[in-house]
């Protein structure tokens, strides 16, 4: 059994690592956490995720920026892939879902890409539908896994088009989902425009913004 | 003035009748005229066409020009995708030629008489020679052009991880767009030939400052010193983007004289003029956004602070949109420019 101090070392090991964008430490902290029977859980939620967070902020404030956020993300997954099947599910609150996608017309998806590993890392279950995504296939992961969220993303102005549409028919299909909109083009007065719940101006803010998305929608 | 005499006294600096109004626009011409908006890319005659007759009906000064930003892909052995659909208005990419590290050794420079676009790059400057215009040459940056052969989040990881093979990349760029550079002063003659330079990917919505003047500086400087050294006059060099915080490092390059820096929405037109006035002539930078979604009065009004800051520019301004209109946009809305400039535009 691993000490109080053990463990706080370990978290902020795995913390600094990602941070720090050291898939090589991510690997061997995780692989101690395993050894000396810490809780996965709680490995992934106060070490591994709260480094995301750090890169959240030092990426909306600009003292990191692309290169930085993919490498910070590779330490965090090389993190979990060792944690993620020790992590027990009982016990664990039920998940905030989100369905996530660069609409049709447009193949540009870092952004989007960010804003994915941010959601994972908050610990939100996340349905990615990739690039390019058909409008109905929005509507459809939606259905499915009933999503508490819906994140659209457009890089190009035409593209961005397509947003109003997928809102409109999100909406007739279930008036309750929230959801968001980003991307280079988009504003929040554009955002609102479209009848959007929620716009974030970059990835660090995407989850803060859904989170109070939800609040102010009551749900 | 003809739009013709307009810009020669812009590029001179001798007294304008107004400030010029010049036009990003590709895709919008071909629907503009009943065309796919993919002809604008793949047809270079109805291409030439659309773009004469949609200058006739919004009466701006630039001339028809042939490019995309996804330049370069193709070119070096990958694929693009024409636009397609209702939401689509550039080639965008199929498969990139660079997925791995392994990769980038295989890696050559194209020719630049059969690569790519580059066959109808060439029929386009053709046409425009025959029409009087200046044949233009359109390219991405060594930056852009590298994140063109590769995923963009694959040369970022390689910028902090493999710098050696981003370098490569950018090296292999560079001397790119050089040879193509020196094939259309081969075909048409070094007065006559007017480069455009497109650098999107090198902004800060990208990358940092420090990686910009790491990795894009060296690049830049060397490839605008060899072209300027080739004999080219007039280099425009559009800094697409978030490039605030990039701008020092953009004045160390050299643009020519006068150098033409075309800005995006998110650079104040009085931020460029500090940093570029002396020798550049400004363009920009109307945002494509607002053109497409916005109301003839915000437009009118955007257009107004625009031209009267401009107005300024030592070297000149020319009112633009801050990066390529977009097709849907409202007819109404691009005509609205036209009369913000007849309104604002007049020099006493």
């Amino acid at each position: 059994m691993a000490t109080e101090e053990e463990i706080q070392k370990l978290l902020k090991g795995l913390h600094d690592a990602v941070v720090n964008m050291d898939e090589v430490a991510a690997q061997e902290l995780s692989q101690v956490v395993l050894e000396k029977d810490v809780s996965a859980y709680l490995a992934v939620t106060q070490g591994l995720a709260s480094g995301m967070n750090t890169v959240g902020d030092l990426y909306a404030r600009q003292e990191y920026f692309v290169p930085e956020v993919l490498l910070c993300s590779d330490a965090l997954c090389a993190g979990l892939e060792v944690l993620r099947p020790h992590i027990k599910v009982s016990g664990v609150e039920k998940k905030r879902q989100i369905v996530i996608g660069t609409v049709e017309g447009d193949i540009h998806d870092i952004g989007k890409n960010l804003v994915k590993i941010m959601f994972e890392a908050a610990g939100w279950t996340v349905h990615d539908l990739g690039r390019d995504v058909q409008l109905h296939r929005f509507v459809e992961e939606q259905a499915k896994t009933g999503s508490d969220v819906v994140a659209l993303s457009a890089l190009m102005t035409t593209s961005m088009m397509a947003m109003p549409k997928v809102i409109e028919m999100l909406r007739a299909e279930n008036s309750d989902v929230a959801v968001m909109v980003g991307g280079a083009p988009l504003s929040r007065d554009i955002a609102r425009s479209y009848g959007a719940d929620g716009y974030a101006d970059n990835a660090g803010e995407a989850v803060h913004e859904a989170v109070k998305m939800l609040e102010k929608l009551n749900r | 003035m003809t739009p013709a005499e307009r810009i020669e006294a812009l590029l001179k600096g001798k007294p304008l009748d107004r400030v010029p109004m010049f036009s990003f626009i590709l895709g919008f011409c071909a629907r503009n005229v009943g065309y796919p908006v993919a002809t604008i890319y793949s047809d270079p005659e109805k291409s030439f066409r659309a773009q004469v007759l949609t200058r006739e009906q919004y009466g701006y000064d630039s001339e028809p020009f042939y490019g995309y930003a996804s330049y370069g892909g193709w070119e070096f052995g990958g694929e693009v995708n024409l636009p397609d659909g209702d939401y689509e208005q550039a080639p965008s990419h199929g498969r990139f030629v660079v997925e791995s590290e392994k990769d980038v050794e295989k890696l050559k420079l194209p020719d630049v008489k059969t690569a790519g676009m580059l066959p109808l790059a060439m029929k386009f400057s053709h046409i425009q020679k025959e029409h009087g215009f200046s044949p233009s040459v359109v390219v991405g940056g060594p930056f852009t052009i590298a994140g063109n052969i590769c995923p963009v989040d694959t040369l970022c990881r390689w910028l902090i991880k493999k710098p050696e093979l981003a370098n490569r990349l950018l090296r292999l760029a560079t001397d790119h767009i050089i040879g193509v550079i020196r094939y259309w002063i081969d075909t048409f003659g070094k007065e006559r030939v007017i480069v455009q330079i497109w650098e999107p990917l090198a902004s800060n919505q990208i990358i940092s400052p420090k990686q910009f003047e790491k990795f894009v500086i060296p690049f830049q400087a060397e490839l605008h010193e060899k072209i300027l050294a080739m004999g080219i006059r007039y280099l425009l060099c559009h800094i697409c983007g978030e490039q605030n915080r990039n701008l020092p490092y953009w004045a160390r390059v050299p643009m020519g004289s006068p150098g033409i820096i075309s800005i995006g929405k998110e650079v104040d037109i009085t931020t460029a003029i500090e940093y570029f006035g002396k020798t550049c002539i400004i363009v920009g930078n109307i945002e494509p956004a607002i053109l497409q979604t916005g109301t003839p009065q915000e437009i009118y009004e955007l257009c107004r602070q625009a031209i009267e800051k401009g107005k300024l520019a030592p070297r000149g301004y020319a009112l633009m949109q801050g990066c390529e209109v977009p097709v849907n946009t409202p007819s109404y809305n691009l005509y609205t420019m036209r009369r913000a400039i007849n309104d604002f535009g007049w020099y006493e």
